[in-house]
Parts: structure tokens; sequence; C-alpha cells
């Protein structure tokens, strides 16, 4: 009896050492950290992959009253102003906070925290452009001859999509950018479901016959890291840094946490060097720690100059109405006056 | 005895299904304004469309090879398994193998993407092995019958007109109900051959609650479906039944010939595997056996395993008991075809609401598992389960068997057949499916289908050439549970 007591106890203990981490599903770091930092601290650590950053935050509000994990992590700035608006976060100001860099703390509240960032940008096919003209400017994809080059993500369906689509209304305007997609709908744009049919189905690099696509400023330098010494050089480029659409990767501890110590470690643990020093070749962004060391084949991936941002405030008030609209003009095959008749 | 299977199952449809669904139509209100909108509109008749056009033409190829496969002959077990092959694959591997035979450079030559004929082949390429799975046990029965027929001196085609197509009714209307409903609710497929034009239902439900929580129009569409669902399995209902005695495989005359047409059928039906099968290289393949920046294959492996193992350890009787409580048809029928309508999403988000302190716990995942399995299972069993003679129940009563007793002893042994063959439905469903809307993850917890996600987002040709060799393994693995679980040779006893 006594022992089966004990054996009780022993386990509520346990269990009040485990931490949740809501994530989406794109999240991965090394085992060994992960492994290292149960033992270090004696909590353990559980991940919770809820879809990708708008799913799993939007989870998160779901729950709001009984919160199903104790961090957030992998919100980004487009969702920032929903996840401080929605108050699902408590603040909380990581002992980490003056190593990172300064102008990704964009919450002064310190309710979210930046882990890393990088940019969604048109990515193309070396080999295919290798003596063939690149498009000149962003509004050269429109015309016949590139639009049925290009494939794209569904933004109702996938993050890199919709935050290409954000570029294009950031690049063109609110109205300017309902005429750009009709062209190339027009052109032969073609429409994926999510990054990795985009690529791996649709790129020319792989199966595809498209030798545009959009994707990430890191995937030449991944393409390099993963080819196992088969590329010296990358067999992709980036193109066009004025459409390439910044992005920043928020962590928070969920208000109502059982376990507010342990969310702590957790947050300070992801701002931790190592960690920092992991995440590049793990998710393939850049780290926010200001000394955290780039790996080698980080050269290839340059940081765009002039890519756009969009203010928070106005992605959360028009985000679904840019998907609406979008899906209207490119899926629906209506003509951009009507899709803004419709506006007023 | 048939109390307590109803019983058991309005218990868990109540905590698994129910509640959790509740919790989400709770939130909606204003149906009115979504319905009238055209665009949902102009989705809902695709999907209908779809929906329809898939059942019928998987139906048109599965009753002639339902009875071929009567037949005895070489290699026909290998054959049943690869039909149910695509089930377990994640859609991304088989988008890849449908592009490389008939995408912009597929080796065909011929361009389909974005085509609904492509996005139609991808249903029967889906379905077919389902529709013939439930078909077969019945198919394999028909013997006693037909012969009578013949002997009293109908024709072979008229004894199969008037006598075989009527008795094989209530099994096509299973099967042709289920895929209108996996069509119907398709998310993948249409998505990733059809260029987005295609959207199902299934996808505004899912973007309207995954990324906006829009309750109102999601709760609206999804009471659609359901309506949908009611209709279906309203005419469903309508469809006779008569008693069957069980019977054999039958010789055949020729078997190598048979053996080589359906082989040939499958091969061109089947092709988009075998483009992947091509893809495949060993050095992939022992990369991926110790692979340094993603999931291990044996871990993975082990993990599929283990978990589908388990899921599937609830969704048995849960299955059996669904099948006892149908039995007698009417409302219960409906009530298993419920799973099947319910958006993933939904369903995930539901367990979030209801149960937030399991955090999508083990426990929760497992059952959210055999939710969706065990109508699988319930549907093959069926068909065969109300063409059994009752005298032989009633036998085993006479006979002092008490209902239990008679149940276990004496029909659970006939069901065999159908029961394996629901059996290798509902694993595949789920071995196949380890990457729904609601995953709790530690490293050590990746399956086999995630790990071949997890290698798909990244860029490189290494994790590209991992990924299709994991398809494989799984596609393989799924081959061989099936021809062991499979290998019942539709004889009795």
């Amino acid at each position: 009896m006594v022992r089966a007591l004990a054996l009780l106890v022993f386990l509520a203990l346990a269990w009040g050492q485990e931490v949740t981490v809501l994530t989406h599903e794109s999240f991965s770091l090394d085992k060994g950290l992960i492994a290292r930092f149960e033992r270090e601290t004696g909590l353990k650590l559980r991940f919770l992959k809820a879809g990708d950053a708008g799913e799993t935050l939007n989870r998160a509000i779901l729950t709001k009253g009984a919160p199903i994990a104790d961090v957030l992590y992998g919100f980004d700035n487009t969702f920032l102003s929903r996840a401080l608006e929605a108050d699902i976060l408590l603040p909380y100001r990581s002992p980490e906070v003056r190593n990172l860099k300064a102008t990704l703390l964009l919450d002064p509240t310190f309710r979210a925290l930046p882990v890393d960032y990088g940019w969604v940008s048109l990515n193309y096919d070396r080999a295919y452009f290798k003596d063939r003209p690149l498009p000149k400017a962003p509004l050269d994809l429109a015309r016949p001859e590139y639009a049925r080059l290009l494939v794209v993500e569904n933004p109702a369906t996938s993050s890199p999509g919709l935050a290409f689509l954000m570029a294009t209304v950031a690049h063109f305007g609110e109205d300017g950018y309902l005429d750009f997609w009709a062209r190339l709908r027009d052109g032969g744009v073609r429409v994926a479901k999510g990054w990795s049919e985009a690529y791996y189905t649709h790129f020319s690099l792989y199966k595809g016959d498209r030798p545009l696509v959009v994707s990430y400023t890191t995937s030449p330098a991944a393409e390099v890291y993963y080819s196992e010494g088969k590329y010296k050089e990358p067999p992709t480029g980036n193109l066009f840094p004025e459409l390439a659409f910044f992005q920043v990767e928020f962590v928070g501890i969920l208000k109502g946490t059982r376990n507010l110590e342990g969310a702590k470690k957790v947050v300070d643990w992801l701002l931790s060097r190592p960690v920092q020093e992991n995440i590049p070749t793990e998710m393939w962004v850049y780290p926010a720690r200001k000394d955290a060391k780039l790996p080698e084949v980080f050269r290839f991936a340059p940081e765009p100059l002039g890519s756009v941002r969009l203010d928070p405030k106005v992605v959360a008030q028009n985000r679904e109405r840019w998907i609406e609209e979008w899906t209207k003009v490119v899926l629906q095959g209506q003509s951009p006056e009507a899709v803004r008749r419709a506006r007023r | 005895m048939v109390r307590l299977a109803q019983g058991f199952l309005l218990l868990f449809l109540g905590f698994a299904l129910f509640y959790p669904l509740f919790r989400i139509l709770a939130l909606g209100t204003g149906f009115a304004q979504a319905l009238e909108n055209p665009y949902y509109l102009g989705r809902y008749l695709f999907s209908l469309r779809y929906g329809l056009l898939s059942a019928l033409l998987t139906l048109a190829l599965a009753l002639p090879l339902a009875f071929l496969f009567r037949r005895r002959f070489p290699f026909r077990e290998v054959l049943l398994a690869l039909s149910t092959l695509p089930f377990v694959l994640p859609t991304p591997v088989v988008a890849l193998g449908f592009l490389a035979l008939l995408g912009p450079r597929g080796l065909l030559g011929v361009d389909l993407y974005g085509t609904e004929a492509l996005l139609l082949l991808a249903a029967v390429f889906y379905n077919l092995g389902l529709a013939l799975r439930i078909l077969l046990p019945v198919a394999l029965r028909l013997e006693g019958p037909l012969g009578a027929a013949r002997v009293l001196g109908a024709t072979p085609v008229r004894a199969l007109l008037r006598v075989g197509l009527p008795l094989l009714l209530p099994a096509l209307g299973s099967a042709g109900l289920l895929v209108f409903l996996y069509a119907f609710s398709a998310f993948g497929v249409p998505l990733l051959l059809g260029g987005g034009r295609y959207a199902t239902l299934e996808v505004e439900v899912y973007t309207l609650l995954a990324y906006r929580l829009a309750f109102p129009e999601a709760s609206a569409l999804m009471l659609l479906q359901v309506l949908t669902l009611g209709l279906a399995a309203f005419l469903y209902l309508r469809i006779p039944t008569y008693p069957l005695a069980p019977g054999g495989l039958l010789p055949s005359r020729r078997p190598w010939l048979l053996a080589l047409g359906l082989g040939l059928l499958f091969l061109c039906l089947f092709a988009p595997l075998l483009a992947l099968f091509l893809e495949v290289s060993p050095r992939a393949l022992v990369q991926a056996w110790a692979s340094q920046d993603f999931t291990p294959l044996p871990l993975a492996l082990g993990n599929s395993l283990r978990f589908t193992l388990l899921a599937f350890l609830l969704a048995l009787p849960l299955g059996v008991a669904y099948g006892v409580a149908a039995r007698r048809g009417g409302a219960w029928d409906l009530l298993g075809l419920f799973p099947l309508m319910v958006s993933p999403v939904a369903l995930g988000l539901g367990y979030l609401l209801a149960y937030p302190s399991w955090r999508g716990s083990l426990g929760l995942l497992l059952l959210a598992y055999a939710l969706l399995a065990y109508p699988l299972l319930a549907r093959a069993l069926l068909p065969a389960l109300r063409s059994l003679p009752s005298s032989l129940l009633e036998a085993a009563r006479v006979l002092g068997a008490g209902p239990y007793r008679a149940f276990l002893r004496v029909e659970l042994p006939l069901l065999l057949p159908a029961l394996r063959s629901g059996s290798a439905l509902a694993l595949a469903a789920i071995l196949g499916e380890f990457g729904a809307s609601l995953v709790l993850w530690r490293p050590e917890w990746t399956t086999l289908p995630l790990a071949v996600y997890e290698r798909l987002g990244r860029p490189g040709e290494g994790p590209y050439r991992e990924a299709v060799a994991l398809a494989a393994v799984l596609a393989l693995l799924s081959a061989l549970l099936f021809y062991l679980l499979d290998r019942g040779r539709g004889r009795v006893g």
C-alpha cells in the first residue's frame, strides 16, 4: 500500500515535470540537444504538432480556456497581432533577450520573443536558365513566357503560398496585385497544394516542368547541404529580393500553463546558443541570436536586400479577404474589376 | 447480445465523435448566410459529381474483377494484396507516382495534370481495392444460386443478371456508398492533381476551420455533408438482402491466362506505384536506415507497427460490435458511416476543445484512428453478416448454445473471410493515416508516414530520395500485412 502510494506520488511529480510545446509541422531539432536538455533540467519535453504556423496559433486561441500546451512556438509576424490581441500569452523577459537582434524584438511587451527569421522567396532552376534570359523585374513574371514557367502554392492551404501572396500585395498594391495575378492566371501559372508538392513534383529540378518556384532563400543552401558533395555550388538561385517576404518566428508562454518554471526554461533553452546554432540546418532559417555562428553552407543563403514587410495590423485586418480575392481571381477565373467591385 | 453491442458502440461514438463534434458545431450560428454563397454551392456540386462518378467507375471495374477473383489462379493473393496498397501511401507520394506517368514530363507522354480524367483515375486507383474486398466475400457465395439457376435452364448471362446481381446488390451498395463518401470528402487528391481548381467541400471546411476559425460557415458546410450522407444512406438502406450459404474458391480452366490478363490490368492501373518503385535507390534506403538528419527507418518502422496494432485492437471489437448492431439495418447503419463524413480537422479541433487535459495523448490519438478505421472493417463485414442464413444460428440455439456462444462458435467462423478482408482495410487505413491533423510528437515517436513528410518538407536531393525509399517501404509493409492476413482462400472452417 505504502509502496503504491509512493509510486503515485512519484508519478504525480513526474507528470508535473512535463512541458508541452505546441508547434508547427516543420519543427525539428537535434535529438541529442533535446535529450541533453531533459537530462540537465529533469523536464520531459513533448511536442504537439498542429499543421502549419497559422493553424497552430488558431489551436492555441481556440483552447484558450484550457490550454493544451505550455509553450507556443512558430507563429510568425503575420500572425503576431492576432496572437497578442487574443491575449493567450504571458509576458516573459528572458535573460537571453539582450543577446537577440534588436530589430526582431517586435513585441515590446515581451509576450512573444523572436527565435528565428527567414524569407519566402522565388527560386529558379539554374540549369534551365543557363542559356535563357531570366525575368528582369517582378512584372515580367506576368508575361505568358514566364507565367508558364512558374508554380506557386495555394495561399489557402500553405504558408509560403500566403507569404508570397502578401509579397505581391505589398509590391503591387491593393489594386495592382489582382491584375498581376489575373495575368499570371491567363499566362498559365500553376497552383500546387503545398510546398512539398510545388517543389518536388512541379519544380524542374525534380519531377516537374516549372523552373520557377515559390520557396525560401535558404533552399539553394539546403540543396548543397543535402547533396552529399554532389553540388559544390547550388543548383538553384534566388530571384527578386523585392518579392521576398520577411518572416520572424516567435515563442511565447501560454496563459494557464501548469508549469510556468518549466516553460521559462524551455524558452531560455530555445534562445540559447547551442539550439540557435542547430536551428539553421534543422529548419533552414536564420537564428535570432547575435552571437550564433552560421553553418558554413549558409554562405549560399545571403539575406535579400529590400525585401517587403507588411505592418502586422494591416495583415491581421486583411489576410482572409486577400485569400478570398485571390481564390476568386486565380481559381475561379473572375475578373479583377468584379472582385474589386464586390469589396464595396 | 445486440443490445450490448449497441450500447458499447453508442458509448464509444458519444465520447470519440458526437461530443467533440458538438463542441465545434456549438460555436457556429447563422447557417443561412453560408449556404447562400454561390461559391460554396459550386464546391458542393463538384464534390457530389466527383463522388458519384468515382463510385460508378470503381464499381464498373470492381464487379467483373470480383467475379474473376472467385477462381483459383497463380498470384491471386499477391494481386489482391496489391489492390489495397494505395490506401497506405501518403498523398504527396501518390501524386509523385501519377505525375511521373501522366504529368507534364510523364513517361506516357500524355499530360493529364489538372484534368478531371486524372482525378477520376486517381479515385479508381485509391478505391478499387476497397470495393473489391467488400464484393469478394459475397461473390464467393454465389456459386450455389447461380448453379441452381443454370440447372433450371437459364443461360449464364441470364443467371448472372437475374440471380447474381440482385444477390450482390447489398455489397455493391455498401462498396459504392463507401467510395462515394471517400471521394466526396476527399481532401488531398483533387488538390494535388487538380491544381486547386477542383477543391472539394472538405477543403473549404479545412480552410474555414484551421485558418480562419470561421465556425458559422464551417458548421453549415459540415451539416451539408451530413445531410448528403443521410440521403446516400437512405438510398442504400432500400436494398433488400437475401441469405446465402457460404462457398469456396472455384477452379479455373486456364489459370495462367487469367493470371496474365489480370496481371496486365493491374500493371496498368497501379503503374503509379511502379513509377514510385522505379525511383527507389538502394543507397537512399541505406541512408534512411541510419539517417542523421531525420528519423531513422528502423525507429519509424517499429513505431508504425506498434501504433497501428494498438489502434487496430480497438477498431476490431468496434467493427464487430457495429456489424452486430447494424445487422438489421435502419438508423444504426447510418450511424456507423458518420466517422467517414466528419472532417479530420473538425475532429481534431473538437478533441482539443472537449478533452484539453488529455493534450492529444496517445490514448486520444488511438481513439481517433480506431474511429476512422472501424467503419471500413464493418462495411466489409456487414454484407457477409446479412447473407448468413439464420437457420444456422437457430440450430445452434435449439441445440442449447447461448446467444454469445452461438455467435462466437457458429457465426464468427463463417464470417472469417469477410473479417479478414475488413481487417486488412482497417489496418491499411490506420497505417497510412498516421499523420493526421493532430499529432503528438516526440522525436522517438515518428511513424513511417510522418517520416516521409518530414523528409518531403526539406529541399534537397537527399531528403527527396529518402522520402521515396520510405514510401516504398511503407507500401511493401502494407502489402505484406495484407498478404499474411488475407490469404484466406475464402474457405470456411
